[in-house]
């Protein structure tokens, strides 16, 4: 009974451009189409309370032992759905450095060579538009516990970089660091940058293909 | 409050029936995100998803564990197949934009958009995050009731003019709560960083190199410029998450948020971010006030508006929806 009341005020209505939604529905389907439309309802709010509790229970931050819970109930859902989301921009401590990932490429002769990932410091405006992407997955790659996704950029990297005849052999991912620290005035001066090796990475012949 | 007041409520906060057009207007705008979204990755389809990309299939399975709504796993390995999706998600954003066989449009650009984050999570910000999430319950919507080839095909098969039919709003109310408790969200987890609570956030924020985009003043960069600019985007971000659906402060948080994430614009590089979250905005906003705008701008075509407007507002006078 509860949802029942705008239940009642629509069920004689029908029609897909009815401006007053008045149109009347034939006397012996009535019963059909009223039962018809209390499942709809009680199916639509189903769906919105399970929608409305699993999506706050994921996202919101709140030390409760049941926020767990319901987020593993619901995990293979969202995951399924996409309906996963997480709304931590800058939170909750901004990232405190600049940095940016290099690679030293060891050649098949013995011969090495730099290479930059896209920096978003370095191109243009418009350049920025395009390669966005690349500074979101730099974010990632300086996570610990992302090694695999290390290893496939060192590969993608050897295919990039590769000479006919002349193979890369090792790629060796090095992150640079520049700490942000406000000096005590509050100004801000960069600081030296650090260097920090990510992966070492011995190219195999079916990485190149 | 009692049980039967909570029923009465919920019944006219999802069902009361409203005018279609927030909802159509909000299409058209979320449809244009997707196809300039897919546009800015067009150069790097291939490098971040093709079968030589920089992550490759199996190792985001293996990363990224779990049975998902992911058209790529279950293509053929080829660069062929993935730029096929990548028409295919091109195609439906367009006929979701101009309003041609909306609700199918929908699926499939949601299916698509879904498929293309869950093929690399890696490169997804929030702003794509939010047209998933938006695109899942755009799907339930009448996004096609109004401002739509689909509805220009019905009435001119009619041969005679109506205006949009009025329909219930719980799809439209979902995108909208999607958006509060994004706010209210990321609100909560700034609070559990001291940096926030300090007013020091946006020092570190302001001085990644990575998200530098137009010059900002010397002034802007003063410790308690800073500070304040920190507590009022907190402020911001609650009340755009809670204060939002009190009517009354409805259209004053709407022009500060649309203030602040135009700042945001204008001195963070995180392309379309801030037009994402922006087009839920104008679910927010009242169907009569969309259309006393339209008509005015399009007083040549104005017919037609000023038909919709005068149907809208004389239902709306019996129908007080939020």
């Amino acid at each position: 009974m509860m949802f029942q009341l705008a239940i009642d005020e629509q069920q004689s209505t029908v029609g897909q451009d009815d401006p007053s939604g008045l149109q009347r529905t034939k006397p012996d389907n009535k019963p059909r189409v009223v039962l018809f439309r209390k499942a709809t309802r009680w199916t639509i709010n189903c769906l919105i309370g399970f929608h409305l509790l699993a999506i706050a229970c994921w996202c919101l931050p709140i030390d409760s032992p049941l926020f767990p819970l319901c987020r593993s109930l619901v995990r293979p859902y969202f995951l399924w759905a996409g309906l996963f989301q997480s709304w931590d921009m800058f939170a909750p401590t901004p990232k405190g450095a600049n940095t940016y990932i290099e690679a030293v490429l060891i050649y098949k002769d013995g011969s090495r060579a730099a290479w930059t990932y896209p920096r978003m410091d370095q191109i243009t405006l418009l350049q920025k538009l395009f390669k966005e992407r690349y500074r979101k997955f730099a974010d990632y790659l300086e996570k610990e516990d992302l090694d695999d996704l290390l290893q496939d950029v060192a590969r993608h990297i050897a295919r990039l970089n590769c000479k006919p005849g002349n193979p890369v052999k090792t790629v060796i991912l090095i992150e640079r660091i520049s700490f942000i620290v406000p000096s005590p005035d509050g100004s801000y001066r960069p600081a030296p940058w650090d260097t920090h090796v990510l992966l070492g990475y011995g190219v195999r012949p079916e990485d190149l293909q | 409050m009692s049980l039967q007041s909570f029923a009465e409520i919920w019944n006219e906060f999802f069902f009361a029936k409203q005018s279609p057009i927030p909802i159509a207007l909000f299409r058209i705008v979320y449809g244009t995100l997707v196809i300039i979204t897919l546009g800015l990755l067009r150069p790097d389809w291939l490098n971040w998803y093709g079968t030589n990309a920089w992550l490759s299939l199996s190792t985001a399975l293996k990363l990224e564990p779990g049975h998902r709504l992911n058209l790529f796993a279950i293509i053929p390995q080829s660069d062929a197949w993935v730029n096929a999706i990548f028409w295919l998600a091109v195609t439906s954003a367009v006929l979701l934009t101009i309003g041609l066989f909306t609700r199918s449009s929908s699926v499939v650009v949601f299916v698509c958009l879904s498929s293309i984050q869950q093929r690399n999570l890696y490169i997804t910000h929030g702003g794509d995050t939010f047209l998933r999430l938006a695109g899942f319950f755009l799907i339930f919507a009448p996004a096609g009731a109004a401002l739509s080839l689909d509805r220009f095909i019905r009435v001119s098969r009619a041969r005679q003019y109506s205006p949009p039919r009025w329909q219930s709003p719980w799809a439209q109310r979902m995108i909208q709560i999607q958006l509060s408790l994004m706010y209210l969200t990321a609100f909560l987890v700034k609070l559990k960083g001291a940096t926030w609570l300090q007013g020091t956030a946006p020092f570190y924020v302001y001085h990644l190199d990575e998200l530098r985009h137009f010059p900002l003043p010397s002034w802007f960069f003063r410790p308690a410029v800073l500070k304040l600019g920190d507590w009022l985007a907190l402020a911001l971000e609650f009340a755009l998450g809670v204060l939002i659906w009190v009517r009354e402060f409805r259209y004053v948080l709407l022009i500060l948020g649309l203030l602040f994430h135009v700042w945001l614009e204008y001195s963070l590089n995180i392309p379309l971010f801030q037009w994402d979250i922006l087009s839920a905005y104008i679910l927010f906003v009242d169907a009569n006030d969309i259309l006393r705008v339209a008509s005015g701008w399009l007083e040549p075509f104005g017919k037609t508006f000023r038909a919709s407007a005068k149907h809208d507002e004389a239902v709306s006078r019996n129908s007080a929806v939020l």
